[in-house]
């Protein structure tokens, strides 16, 4: 019996996905540097440490590790549109919606893939950088046992997905790359830091922490009051909002993609 | 069968398909013909579920293609030829679209053989050549073997050999029972391939007619004759029921009588001929008088002919 399923579109997607080399470039670059980066922030926490600059603090510790997460997830948020801006601009989407004439299927089949393959890399990732930074650090280093630690790596790794699955969003209501990326690093990145100085000051309390990157750093960070002009979410507070984020963006990209001629 | 019913489509002011009724049968080649700009590629896309239409529906197999549960099932279509993405092997971009179906990778090897693919179905589909990525579209739009197959342009930057591949694996599918819709501006390679013609001009239907009908609606036999004695030549075929307008003093045309009974009746009253000249309208002929009041971009014609 042939016929469209989800499960099969989602087979379909994977075989996709693996297909191109550029995802595993992208997944290998992204692992690379995220652990590169951890290491680095360690390094120099702990050199911090052994100067005596600082005092050590096991919140600290497992917080330097994820300084540099902005950058993946800027990268993996980038890969995530172009799931959906490469099939626009290389024509494949004709084929891919006279294959999934339903439409809707592919999007979330898309996301699917792109949320398991991007837990399965960055988890390890997020893991393996996690390790490397507290070795750097030395003695004060935090290990995954002490409290936050765990949250603090299934966090980051949750905030890489989201961003795929945001940047996935983005690239089905924009189609277009450069537009997608644009929107993607404005919105995501730059935005939130010119709305601080833009809101009154208790607007600004009750906006910021709910901006995706606020409400990830939620997500993941040890130390909520943070050095920055608002206070964060609660963690679970945070992944709820960041999840909220994610379907608003999904949805909005299904309503293009099944409403617009492709 | 593809049964298209008051089809409409606007982009903005501009109506690019206009309250297109037909009926696409099964057994034959189907051409699909027009002008650029006439709206071939859009009712084709609107049959596939990839534009939505203003009003008007299109249907394969009594539904429209976009509620069929298996449409690769249903319809194959090549609407450009780059519908793949560059990154990919030629192997990898059919098997995907093959797995949402649920279709065997047998199924992908075959068409990559009836493509002529096999050799390069390795290699990433980014280095294809024109010609290379149009069999590529085929074997794509082949992969779920479809009782319908709509193609846009087949022959675009095909070489000679390619051509005639595409002639016969057309006349095969037709053959077989399947439906086959093949879009293009050129009258003479729908002469070769089509058995039936849609004439479409400014979205509009010129004519639906099998190609031997529209040579001999359009193109009525005539014969031009040249001789001294033209006059009398005149009364005698007049007097044997023929039409005939003189076009000049010692030349005529005639119609309602071949060129062996003229050549035969000069002989038998003894009257010289200067010339015998059958005139037989070609397909081109029929089809710039069907679309010439409908031609859209004047200009382009003489280059797209």
């Amino acid at each position: 019996m042939t016929g469209v399923t989800f499960g099969r579109v989602a087979r379909s997607e994977w075989t996709k996905l693996r297909s191109l080399r550029s995802t595993w470039i992208i997944l290998g670059c992204t692992a690379i540097l995220t652990v590169a980066f951890s290491a680095a922030f360690g390094h120099g926490y702990g050199g911090q440490i052994r100067s005596g600059e600082v005092t050590p603090s096991l919140d600290k510790a497992i917080d330097v590790t994820f300084i540099g997460l902005d950058l993946s997830a800027l990268i993996i948020g980038v890969f995530g549109i172009l799931q959906m801006t490469g099939e626009h601009g290389s024509g494949l989407i004709r084929a891919s919606l006279t294959a999934v004439a339903r439409r809707w299927p592919l999007l979330l089949a898309k996301a699917l893939v792109l949320a398991v393959v991007t837990a399965a890399v960055l988890g390890p990732t997020c893991l393996a950088a996690f390790g490397v930074c507290q070795a750097m650090i030395g003695d004060p280093g935090a290990g995954l046992g002490d409290p936050g630690a765990l949250r603090a790596v299934a966090g980051a790794t949750g905030y890489a997905v989201a961003m795929a699955l945001f940047g996935l969003g983005l690239g089905a209501a924009l189609r277009h790359t450069a537009v997608a990326i644009t929107v993607f690093v404005a919105g995501l990145l730059i935005l939130p830091a010119m709305l601080g100085p833009a809101l009154p000051a208790e607007l600004e309390h009750r906006v910021l922490p709910y901006v995706p990157i606020a409400a990830a750093q939620a997500v993941y960070a040890q130390v909520p009051d943070g050095s920055g002009p608002f206070s964060l979410l609660s963690p679970w507070s945070g992944l709820f909002v960041l999840l909220g984020w994610v379907i608003a963006v999904l949805a909005v990209g299904i309503v293009v993609l099944t409403r617009r001629d492709a | 069968m593809i049964e298209i019913h008051e089809l409409t489509k606007r982009y903005g002011d501009r109506i690019a398909v206009d309250n297109l009724s037909c009926t696409v049968r099964p057994g034959q080649v189907t051409g699909f013909l027009g002008p650029n700009g006439a709206g071939k590629s859009t009712t084709m896309r609107m049959i596939v579920g990839l534009d939505r239409p203003a009003s008007g529906i299109a249907t394969i197999a009594g539904r429209p293609y976009t509620r069929h549960a298996a449409p690769l099932r249903q319809a194959g279509a090549l609407l450009e030829a780059k519908s793949f993405h560059k990154g990919r092997t030629a192997f990898h971009h059919l098997l995907a679209l093959a797995q949402t179906h649920g279709i065997p990778p047998a199924r992908v090897w075959d068409v990559l053989a009836l493509a002529g693919l096999e050799s390069v179905a390795r290699r990433r589909a980014g280095g294809f050549s024109l010609g290379m990525a149009q069999r590529l579209g085929i074997a794509a739009a082949l992969i779920g073997d479809p009782a319908v197959i709509i193609l846009d342009e087949p022959v675009n930057g095909l070489d000679p050999d390619g051509v005639i591949w595409i002639r016969t694996l057309l006349k095969t599918l037709a053959a077989e029972g399947r439906t086959v819709l093949i879009s293009s501006h050129l009258m003479s390679e729908m002469a070769v391939t089509a058995d039936h013609l849609l004439i479409i001009g400014r979205g509009r239907l010129l004519a639906d007619t099998p190609v031997q009908d529209l040579i001999a609606r359009v193109g009525v036999n005539q014969v031009l004759v040249r001789s001294p004695q033209a006059t009398d030549l005149a009364e005698l075929l007049l007097e044997r029921a023929a039409t005939v307008t003189p076009v000049e003093p010692g030349l005529l045309r005639v119609r309602g009588a071949s060129a062996e009974s003229i050549g035969e009746l000069a002989a038998e009253k003894g009257l010289v001929l200067y010339e015998l000249a059958p005139q037989r309208a070609s397909l081109e002929q029929a089809y710039l008088q069907l679309t010439r009041a409908a031609v859209e971009f004047g200009t382009d014609r003489g280059g797209s002919l």
